[in-house]
């Protein structure tokens, strides 16, 4: 109710004067996320260009639009760049709409260090607003800030607002991979919990929203609601960067703090409201599909003003023709040429003979030949494409050269100034590039470019090995249209927050740190599995204790054969030394625990016994560094072939991986197996009942 | 206890902002609100025009009226470029323009002894004639004529042949209120900047008390129990009827101008229209029509054709006028023009001179603005912003031919005598400077 009134009785300047605060805002320009590699190999990710007006543009525009005074602006990756680029730009002339620029770089890795850093740094005062350095906006801010400020005044505890745009179920700017769930309390626009799910779960995990009983139970009207884009322009008060810093392992403001926020609603009493437009304009740009979509909302004005005859930079000179066509002065189209719908047009560039140009967006000084087709194109500056070449939904960067008579299918990434050859066909989703992640110039691929060409394919996560980044490059590609590669992402989970960083020395140390983690958990498992042996303690009790190391620690099936393994033998080892026998030494083990070993093995029904033969391997590892370590491999194959753990197949690609046979240790302790492994193969050939009297002659 | 509103730009701010900021920040601002819109619609337009080039002149610490009128043109030039749809912008710079030139041309013919006379025996005004009232365009008329009398001195032998004509043509009306006491204070060692900056005063002057003037004629145009069929908000059509109202009875039928203006026309209609900021809060009427006891129907845009027939007279008001009697106004206007010609209707369009441009309407299209397009289909329809390409157009372009009568504050005027006000008040050097 209140700020109705409000917006009633606002045009009274003066009585605005006298309590008029100044008003923040802090920009993140990183969001700490690989969506748009291997562009941001090259430059930050908000001075690409997006209808040739770059990223962070825009959302100054916004802010200006909102009537900001004083901005922060957060670096991340290539903030010299950036700040060389702000540095020139209006916003830090005498003109800038923004009484104070800071420019603040730092050395975060995620959202939630630059929110704690800005809360250390003490320099908000009041009621502030967060974007991050994507959003494209053309929305009058004012009216979620008079109801911030209305609830504020009622209750110290309303800290957040955060500004939602109503778009339909299916919606081409809306994130399609992971949509976020708000359900909220609608008298009140308070959100009570929030929840990212994944719109295309895998077969195993189906999605599904867990909201408390509690909530369900106290608020007699709830919305749960989907629709939802969430453009991730929060007006907060200065609480909320005293949570973040309380909450010192938050990263990403939504699925971390304001998840963790909602959940601990008890504890510290805050609330987070909701804001729901249903007019105006609000996406972000998240990730390459985004890119895709909100170039056409702005080609087709949905952004209006924000659009390319605003000529938000200065020298820009676009103007409108009919038909969403948009062209600077200087353009040079050759008289055959057929220009369609949806197209910028920047200055200096020329068009050949018989091209042809729709939906696209090109920048200044590109030269485009003869019967060239561009469809779904985006095209930045400086770019030469030869005669006859096709284009279709591509992101083509500054200075690249595509030769006669190519093809860029639909999806593909060509990075700042990669060459392509004549008559090369690229695959659509190929990523190209020239820059390797350390900032050096990388090896040319001619089998993707050419002979003549430069530039090598960029395969996500080079140095990484991290499972989560298949999914993350799947879901950032432009292809939107194929939706088995629009999957899904964790949009910043811990460690592709970590590997995101263009610079080298950062995804140094993150893939070390996930060696610690390794290493910790390792050391961990093995040493309490060990102990749980010597005390004979029950299997099932032994199972659970290494599951939750495991789900602690996020370790892999492998990690957790590893430390099976390890504490295994030596336990074996202390019985033998202790006097008995190898044989029954395995044997009593392995029985007892066989439920154990069971459970860290997946294949049984497949033709590919990885698994096993990792399990296997693994063994032949430990026991190099053992007394007697080949009787003991021996006496364990042959227990866990009785014990039905690991089967015939599996020994059979364990002796024939190279793995196992590729040191002199390796070789040595595997010799004893030998005679099993043989044996086997013939009992193959043998009936089966024969096998048992055989064994025992092996004894 | 009130929380504090952070003033979203608009025209209030600027002008608060332009008497403590320098005058360079003052531009870019300026320039950037036209740019994002935050400044619209004509008047708003204008008076932000003319305060920010009142403080240009006023910085300016020269007398020298060349070096004036190139800081005027620069500064113009990158506002019309700001926003070239709004050609109110253009429109003041000109008239700026033609103010300093008026004033160092005073200079010149001081100095050569120039008499007064050829002023005296010049008063081309007709509006002068039809409203004793107005002080303010007086002025203009008042350069006005002596320019011309020194301009042959200056300007090449088109303007000579040229400029014979308008004081033929004007002498039918008696100047009775020229301003010849203006003349006696020019000296040679005036201040062309006061001079100018004076001239400015009464441009924004001119500004605020248009729409009274034009709402003068009401009476002349609206009879007793005619139905009057208008379009839009504009608060220029509103005083226009509301001043008619207030001694006879007739029937206002309002088409509701959707989708871009269409809250706004209720709102007027309704009478619950807050008085927005843009409009200086001066603007603000305080009845509307229905406590006046008019009769107003207010209709969707697609029943005009049929109640067209109906109609005595048809009131619009406009975004900008052309130099060819075209107009750009909101749009729907050229269906309602259309549908009037048809039924052969009077088209009357209400409009301050100071939206009248000196542009030659060659390439349509480029006069008019595109909006947003979630005015016609809500963004939330995924599919459809997918896969349809929706214009929303803001503007109109009205022909000349569908317009049967302006009505300025210097009175009424046929479409084919719009280029005559015209070349009154631009100057042709300042045309396409």
């Amino acid at each position: 109710m209140a700020p109705k009134q409000k917006a009633g009785q606002k045009p009274k300047p003066n009585a605005a004067e006298e309590v008029e605060e100044t008003f923040q805002a802090v920009v993140l320009a990183d969001t700490f996320e690989t969506r748009f590699e291997p562009f941001t190999r090259d430059k930050p990710r908000c001075l690409l260009p997006l209808a040739n007006t770059p990223l962070i543009e825009y959302t100054l525009e916004f802010l200006a639009n909102a009537g900001v005074e004083e901005v922060f602006l957060y670096a991340g990756a290539h903030s010299d760049q950036l700040e060389k680029y702000i540095n020139a730009s209006k916003w830090r002339a005498l003109s800038s709409p923004f009484k104070q620029f800071t420019f603040l770089k730092s050395t975060s890795t995620s959202v939630g260090d630059v929110m704690r850093d800005l809360d250390g740094k003490h320099l908000i005062t009041g009621d502030f607003i967060v974007v991050s350095g994507d959003v494209i906006s053309n929305l009058p801010i004012e009216g979620a800030l008079a109801e911030h400020r209305a609830r504020r005044a009622l209750d110290k505890n309303a800290i957040m607002t955060m500004v939602l745009r109503e778009a339909g179920l299916e919606h081409r700017t809306k994130s399609t991979s992971v949509s976020p769930i708000f359900v909220i309390d609608p008298t009140k626009d308070r959100c009570l919990h929030y929840e990212e799910i994944n719109r295309h779960p895998d077969e195993e995990q189906l999605s599904r929203l867990n909201i408390d009983a509690e909530i369900i139970l106290k608020n007699p009207e709830l919305d749960i609601r989907q629709d939802l884009i969430d453009c991730s322009i929060d007006i907060c008060t200065p609480d909320v960067l005293s949570l973040w810093s309380d909450s010192f392992d938050y990263q990403s403001p939504r699925k971390h703090y304001l998840f963790g926020v909602l959940k601990d609603y008890e504890l510290n009493g805050k609330t987070l409201h909701t804001y729901i437009i249903k007019d105006h304009y609000a996406a972000r740009v998240r990730n390459l599909k985004a890119y895709d979509a909100i170039s056409k909302d702005i080609l087709s004005r949905w952004t209006y003003p924000l659009c390319p005859d605003t000529n938000l930079l200065p020298g820009h000179t676009y103007t409108l023709r009919k038909g969403s066509m948009y062209q600077e002065t200087g353009v040079t189209l050759a008289r055959s040429c057929v220009i369609g719908r949806r197209t910028v047009i920047g200055k200096g560039t020329s068009i050949g003979d018989r091209a042809e140009v729709h939906n696209s967006v090109l920048g200044r000084n590109c030269k485009i030949g003869r019967n060239v087709k561009l469809d779904g194109a985006y095209v930045w500056d400086d770019v030469v494409i030869g005669d006859n070449t096709d284009v279709r939904g591509a992101i083509i960067a500054d200075g690249v050269v595509i030769g006669k008579n190519c093809a860029i299918a639909a999806g593909a990434l060509l990075s700042y100034g990669v060459k392509i050859a004549d008559n090369i066909w690229v695959e659509s989703g190929k990523r190209i590039t020239k820059t390797r992640n350390d900032g050096g110039v990388g090896k040319n691929d001619p089998a993707v470019v050419g002979e003549e060409g430069e530039g090598y394919e960029f395969i996500h996560g080079e140095e990484d090995e991290d499972e989560d980044d298949d999914m993350s490059v799947a879901s950032s590609g432009l292809v939107y249209r194929m939706p088995n590669l629009s999957l899904s992402s964790a949009s910043i989970s811990t460690l592709s927050s970590e590997v995101s960083n263009t610079s080298w020395a950062r995804s140094e140390r993150s893939s070390f740190s996930a060696d610690e983690d390794a290493d910790n958990f390792h050391h961990d498992a093995s040493v309490s599995l060990f102990d749980s042996l010597r005390e004979g303690v029950a299997a099932d009790v032994v199972q659970l204790e290494l599951v939750t190391l495991r789900m602690s620690a996020n370790a892999s099936d492998n990690q957790v054969r590893r430390a099976i393994v390890t504490s295994f033998m030596k336990h074996i080892q202390q019985l033998m030394e202790g006097g008995k026998g190898a044989g029954p030494a395995v044997n009593g083990v392995f029985t007892a625990y066989k439920e154990v070993v069971e459970r860290t093995l997946f294949d049984r029904n497949k033709e590919q016994k990885k698994d096993q033969v990792d399990l296997l391997l693994s063994l032949q590892q430990d026991l190099i560094h053992r007394n007697k370590g080949d009787t003991v491999l021996l006496f364990t194959a042959k227990s866990l072939y009785e014990l039905d753990l690991i089967e015939e197949e599996a020994y059979d690609q364990w002796w024939n991986d190279e793995r196992s046979s590729n040191s002199e240790e390796m070789r040595a302790v595997r010799s004893q197996t030998q005679q099993f492994v043989d044996w086997l193969a013939e009992a193959e050939e043998e009936s089966s009942e024969e096998e048992s009297e055989e064994e025992s002659d092996d004894e | 206890m009130p929380p504090s509103l952070a003033l979203t730009p608009g025209l209030g701010s600027f002008l608060k902002c332009l008497k403590t900021n320098p005058i360079d920040t003052s531009i870019e601002t300026l320039i950037s609100l036209l740019k994002r819109r935050q400044i619209r619609h004509s008047r708003s337009c204008a008076t932000a025009t003319a305060y920010l080039l009142r403080s240009v002149i006023s910085a300016c610490r020269t007398t020298d009226s060349a070096k004036l009128i190139e800081r005027v043109q620069s500064v113009g030039r990158r506002l019309m470029a700001a926003q070239p749809r709004e050609m109110v912008v253009g429109n003041i710079v000109r008239r700026v323009l033609g103010l300093i030139r008026d004033e160092a041309e005073d200079d010149r013919d001081a100095e050569f002894a120039l008499s007064d006379i050829g002023s005296e025996s010049q008063p081309q005004t007709p509006r002068a004639y039809d409203d004793p009232s107005l002080p303010l365009d007086r002025d203009s008329p008042s350069f006005r004529s002596e320019e011309r009398s020194s301009r042959p001195a200056l300007t090449s032998m088109f303007s000579l042949l040229s400029h014979p004509e308008p004081e033929h043509s004007l002498p039918s009306t008696p100047g009775s209120s020229s301003p010849s006491g203006r003349l006696p204070g020019h000296g040679p060692s005036k201040d062309v900047r006061a001079e100018v900056l004076e001239g400015i005063g009464e441009i924004i002057d001119e500004l605020g008390q248009v729409d009274d003037q034009i709402a003068a004629y009401a009476l002349d145009h609206i009879h007793s129990n005619e139905i009057i069929l208008t379009h839009t908000s504009s608060t220029t059509v509103q005083k226009f009827l509301l001043k008619a109202a207030a001694k006879r009875k007739f029937t206002v039928i309002h088409a509701e101008s959707y989708p871009n203006n269409h809250e706004a026309t209720h709102a007027t209609v309704s009478g619950s229209a807050v008085s927005d900021d843009d409009n200086l809060g001066v603007e603000a009427f305080q009845k509307p029509l229905i406590e006046h006891g008019i009769t107003v129907i207010l209709i969707p845009d697609s029943a005009v054709f049929a109640l067209m027939s109906r109609v005595n007279k048809v009131i619009l008001g406009t975004h900008s006028v052309l130099a060819n009697g075209g107009l750009v106004a909101a749009a729907g206007t050229r269906v309602i023009a259309r549908a009037a010609k048809v039924h052969q209707t009077p088209v009357v369009v209400v409009s301050g001179v100071y939206k009248l441009s000196p542009v030659y309407p060659f390439d349509f299209d480029s006069l008019i603005e595109y909006g947003d397009p979630s005015m016609v289909l809500p963004y939330e329809e995924g599919d459809l912003v997918d896969l349809v390409d929706v214009q929303n157009p803001i503007y109109d372009y009205v022909p000349a031919e569908l317009v049967d009568l302006y009505i300025t504050n210097l009175g009424g005027h046929a479409p084919s005598y719009l280029y005559r006000i015209v070349s009154d008040h631009y100057r042709k050097e300042d045309i396409s400077f």
